[in-house]
């Protein structure tokens, strides 16, 4: 069984964004069954804005589904914003999941934004002041949604989609200081909670591509400063071509469909 | 702010960096949050990349109209969005 996995996030699309990632996802029923957002869509998520992205991300030729990032709340209209991505035919999850039929099997996401926090041994706790307990509140709840969504789905293959990081492995090239604000450990934990084949977040700009969960789970940051290139594609699954495998610390195997 | 204390020649100071790393996310003609900003000498340079190049022009203009006695430069590159030429395969 093997599902074919497209993800980017961080697009932040506007006017001035709009077509340059049309080209290459038009390529995609190529090489993928999904294409998954990892958040942050627009610059300050407004309806106009999201109307961009559902011009660029809508009428794809495979599903698409999407988490929201911090950006996409930043003025407050993120009902108008997920009725113009879901009218595009976009799935906008939040603390819920889907479950696709793709011809390697049922591929089964959840998502959530999720939230900042920090990580174990250094991260905020539900103590003190009602701000403090209210940004910790908004994590743990965040995570106990994903994890419930995650144990929910009856699927063949488990994805976890989120903005914020489960794992400090994939900030590694942002400050350590700035480690609270960009994931926290209940995603991991969450994550880790469920049988979950691969967690994909995005936010981190200057963060790293790969890491693992506590519990072994493969993370990807799929940012799109990250990445540098439209989309990544992860083919997952137990009968891969062994051919095209990559080896241990390569960065790749070249693509199968050119 | 510390306008005041940054004319001619004197070293930008640590506020100055503050006031322009959150200008780069609270402005809302910027809105980036994936700029850094570095002090080299006597000059601030903004390094990060973009999603186009009239956001890269715009960052400069709105942070040496805030700060006109500051000396920046800008190296900030926008992201390539072409297809990718390899897969991961996850066994």
């Amino acid at each position: 069984m093997v599902i074919r996995i497209a993800a980017v996030g961080d697009v932040h699309l506007d006017e001035d964004v709009v077509g340059r990632f049309r080209p290459a996802l038009e390529e995609l029923p190529e090489c993928a069954d999904v294409l998954l957002l990892a958040g942050d869509l627009t610059r300050h998520g407004t309806e106009a804005e999201a109307r961009c992205v559902a011009q660029e991300f809508g009428g794809l030729a495979v599903p698409v589904v999407t988490v929201l990032g911090n950006h996409d709340h930043q003025c407050d209209q993120v009902p108008q914003v997920v009725k113009v991505l879901e009218d595009a035919g976009i799935t906008v999850l939040e603390g819920d999941g889907v479950v696709l039929d793709c011809a390697g099997g049922r591929l089964g996401i959840a998502g959530v934004k999720g939230f900042g926090g920090g990580f174990a041994g250094r991260c905020a706790s539900d103590f003190g002041e009602p701000e403090m307990k209210a940004f910790v509140r908004t994590t743990n709840e965040s995570a106990d949604r994903l994890g419930a969504a995650l144990r929910s789905l009856d699927c063949d293959m488990l994805v976890a989609l989120t903005h914020y990081s489960p794992v400090p492995d994939t900030l590694v090239g942002e400050p350590l200081e700035i480690y609270p604000f960009l994931g926290s450990y209940q995603l991991g934990q969450a994550i880790d909670s469920a049988p979950t084949a691969l967690a994909v977040h995005g936010h981190a700009h200057a963060g790293t591509e790969r890491g693992t969960t506590p519990g072994g789970v493969r993370v990807r940051n799929v940012a799109h400063p990250v990445i540098k290139q439209a989309y990544s594609v992860f083919h997952v699954g137990d009968q891969l071509d062994t051919d095209q495998v990559s080896p241990i610390g390569g960065s790749g195997s070249q693509r199968s469909w050119s | 702010m510390t306008n005041d204390q940054a004319g001619g020649a004197a070293p930008p100071d640590e506020y100055v960096e503050a006031e322009i790393q959150r200008l780069l996310t609270e402005d809302p003609a910027v809105a980036e949050q994936g700029i850094t900003v570095i002090r080299r000498e006597d000059a601030l340079v903004l390094y990060g990349e973009v999603e186009s190049p009239h956001r890269r022009e715009e960052i400069l203009r709105r942070v040496s109209e805030r700060f006109p006695d500051v000396s920046i430069t800008s190296d900030i590159g926008v992201i390539r969005a072409q297809a990718p030429t390899e897969i991961e395969q996850l066994p």
